[in-house]
């Protein structure tokens, strides 16, 4: 090991904490974003059951337009769109939507897609008395979950501190574009050591309940 | 049948006047100029404390590029030069009390002033805000900035919009000093403000390597300033046509090269403007019949729709009574940038759906040929797309591995290749997946079932739609070939949005584009699942 590799390597475990809180705020916004979106599925997969066809119908167009929204647009959309502070009604407060926040919510609208498809089906199921089929939504919302771990990376674009933005702090930080490769693979590797023993997790637990369901 | 007589008569008369005057401006007389060929001098209010534009030299002597310009307008007029510092605050002050003649003093133009004073057209140059930065900064353009610590200093009147536009995380300072040491301790990207005092500051050994690469936003056109009572008379006409022929000679871009200002896209663009040709060989910036210049040659940002003609009247007609500015439609610069922008994402569009699909196809069949090592290798491959952001591997060629290659084979790497590299691997990816979910479910029912090209179609119906969900979202995904500044449809929008402060009007149409493009690729990708399976044995 030379004496640049050496350097590289120290950089990199200097400013491990650093990068990691940003990761830390790629998983909160991913999970924020499955919280709200799965809400708002859960409500439309309800509708979509419902007898009134008319209902059935509106529940239909909604996840249709979810579904027809980029979450990138809908996240500038939002940054631009959304007053940056307002005052609470009633109190002299002043609130504003944090960048994270923002990333969650529009992320927030491809788990309602997500969740309204795959809802409707669990709960058929589920109402059919077809229980364990209707448990198999489980592993797939985690395992999309990962997905949105991995979309919430582009929250860097409007600014987010999260992972993908604190590599080009760190490279600008320490004026070093050496510095830019091993930072940029440093985080792919945060990445998929995150999401892959999970999706091969999720992968198990999903095939368990399959089989579990053939046997009973 | 008397009275008809004499109407036709005066009917006559007015062709004729009216015919007499075409092509040769009617101006009305002025006091002013008179004043001045009386006394024999002429007075202009000057700035002395804004290097280059106006300052003392060594000597005390005031000196800049615009008492250059004063010089000019007396030499032209035959008269001598009488000089008079004004200030910020007073020059339009001093013009209206008849104590100066002209003002040349980095007057910003805009519709306000233009109640209080006659702004000569054309302007003679134009500031902006830009961004001071360090030597080793790497940020080379605005979208870059986007929650970046920006230093600003309390007061400027563009903080607020700046912020807007581009997101900003501004970190205030009482005054320049402590915010342009503060970039220099890393505490911020980069100081916000005026371009021209920030040329000023780089000529400046103190900041030697410092640098200022951004194109200035907001930019404000400077005019020569005469007093409001002298609009459309021979003095304002005089020096509206000094102004053109200073920008069609080069006299303007030849004296801000004499003040070592950098070159500045406003004046280049103005000399091409001025010295453009129409289709029928004629200059295009003439003065019409009513010694107005064309709309063409005038700034977009002073013109109402009474100015203009045609499709651009009809778009700012709208926004006088709307304020909805849909530039992109009626203005030609923002228009052809936007079709540009929706080509380039339709081109992403399709090059990143077919991309995924090769990949997808060539690596089930890989895998499926069960070819020792290889079948590994592309299964690996797949888990790694699948599970890096293809933002951060698009960074990773984009700017890790393009300096590299740059110096090893001296190949420059282009970022919308590197997207739609990235993009397919990453989707395509999803695509092997479901294709071999689907083999597996086929053999389940066929144990001898191999996956091969012709025995594709039997997985068709139970791959396709995950497949196809796939391929719907990379075509959202191609979004984020902004990050790595190629033009288009979200970045065009940005760009046009921080120019003309349109935000709720841009962002609606963004989203509502999209929409239909998403809505269209959808129903695209529904019909050649339909055909594909249509054609099954």
């Amino acid at each position: 090991m030379n004496g640049h590799e050496t350097a590289v390597w120290q950089a990199l475990w200097v400013w491990t904490p650093f990068l990691l809180g940003g990761f830390a705020v790629n998983i909160l916004i991913a999970v924020n974003a499955m919280v709200i979106g799965t809400f708002l599925g859960w409500g439309l997969a309800v509708l979509r059951l419902s007898v009134k066809p008319r209902v059935v119908r509106l529940s239909l167009l909604i996840t249709a337009f979810t579904r027809n929204i980029p979450t990138i647009v809908f996240q500038f959309y939002l940054v631009f769109m959304l007053p940056s502070e307002f005052k609470l009604p009633g109190t002299s407060i002043t609130v504003g939507f944090p960048g994270w926040l923002i990333a969650s919510m529009a992320l927030a609208i491809a788990v309602v897609g997500f969740t309204s498809d795959n809802l409707t089906k669990a709960l058929r199921d589920w109402r059919q008395g077809d229980h364990s089929v209707a448990f198999l939504f489980i592993p797939s919302w985690t395992s999309y979950m990962l997905i949105i771990v991995i979309a919430s990376s582009t929250a860097s674009i409007i600014g987010v501190s999260e992972l993908v933005s604190r590599c080009n702090t760190v490279v600008n930080a320490t004026g070093r574009t050496s510095l830019m490769l091993p930072v940029y693979l440093y985080a792919c590797a945060l990445f998929f050591l995150f999401c892959y023993p999970l999706t091969q997790l999720m992968r198990k637990v999903h095939t368990r309940l399959a089989a579990g369901m053939q046997t009973s | 049948m008397k009275a008809s007589w004499s109407q036709w008569v005066v009917a006559l008369c007015i062709v004729c006047l009216q015919g007499v005057h075409a092509g040769e401006v009617v101006a009305k007389p002025s006091e002013r100029l008179a004043l001045i060929k009386q006394r024999g001098a002429l007075i202009v209010g000057v700035k002395t404390d804004y290097a280059p534009f106006g300052t003392l030299n060594s000597a005390g002597q005031p000196e800049g590029l615009e008492h250059d310009l004063a010089a000019d307008v007396a030499r032209r007029l035959g008269v001598s030069l009488t000089k008079v510092s004004v200030t910020g605050a007073n020059r339009l002050q001093r013009l209206e009390e008849g104590v100066v003649d002209v003002v040349i003093a980095t007057t910003g133009d805009t519709v306000e002033r233009r109640k209080i004073a006659t702004m000569v057209e054309p302007n003679y140059y134009a500031s902006g805000v830009t961004l001071f930065m360090r030597p080793d900064q790497s940020i080379a353009d605005w979208a870059a900035t986007r929650g970046q610590k920006i230093c600003a200093t309390q007061g400027s009147y563009f903080n607020r919009a700046m912020a807007e536009r581009f997101l900003l995380d501004l970190q205030m300072f009482n005054n320049a000093r402590d915010a342009k040491l503060a970039v220099k301790d890393r505490r911020c990207v980069g100081y916000l403000f005026d371009n021209t005092a920030i040329q000023g500051d780089l000529l400046l050994p103190e900041w030697a390597g410092y640098k200022a690469p951004l194109p200035p936003q907001l930019v404000t056109p400077w005019a020569v300033a005469i007093s409001r009572r002298e609009q459309g008379t021979e003095l304002e006409y005089f020096l509206g046509d000094t102004l053109a022929e200073w920008h069609r000679t080069g006299f303007l871009v030849e004296r801000e090269r004499a003040w070592r200002l950098p070159p500045s896209q406003f004046l280049a663009d103005m000399r091409t403007l001025w010295t453009s040709l129409g289709s029928d060989g004629k200059p295009v910036c003439v003065r019409d019949a009513e010694g107005r210049w064309p709309a063409a040659c005038r700034n977009r940002i002073f013109l109402n729709s009474t100015d203009a003609s045609g499709l651009r009247r009809l778009g700012l007609w709208w926004k006088e009574q709307t304020g909805m500015d849909l530039s992109f439609v009626y203005d030609s610069y923002d228009r052809s940038r936007f079709l540009l922008g929706l080509a380039t994402t339709v081109l992403l569009m399709v090059l990143c759906v077919l991309g995924s699909i090769v990949v997808g196809v060539a690596g089930a069949l890989v895998v499926e040929a069960r070819i020792p090592v290889l079948t590994r290798v592309a299964r690996w491959f797949c888990n790694i797309g699948r599970m890096t952001p293809p933002l951060l591997v698009i960074y990773v060629f984009v700017f890790g591995l393009s300096s590299a290659l740059m110096h090893t084979v001296g190949v420059a790497v282009e970022p919308m290749v590197v997207v739609v590299l990235c993009l397919s691997v990453y989707t395509g990816s999803s695509v092997m997946v479901s294709f071999l979910e689907a083999t597996k479910v086929v053999r389940a029912s066929e144990p001898g079932y191999r996956l091969r090209l012709l025995t594709f179609k039997q997985i068709l119906p139970l791959a396709s739609p995950s497949a196809t969900a796939a391929l719907i979202n990379v075509s959202k995904a191609t979004m984020m070939a902004s990050a790595v500044a190629v033009p288009e449809l979200l970045s065009v929008v940005t760009s046009i949005m921080a120019e003309n402060g349109n935000v709720a009007v841009m962002m609606n149409t963004l989203l509502l584009t999209f929409f239909v493009l998403i809505f269209f690729t959808t129903r695209l990708l529904d019909w050649v699942d339909r055909m594909l399976r249509g054609g099954m044995p």
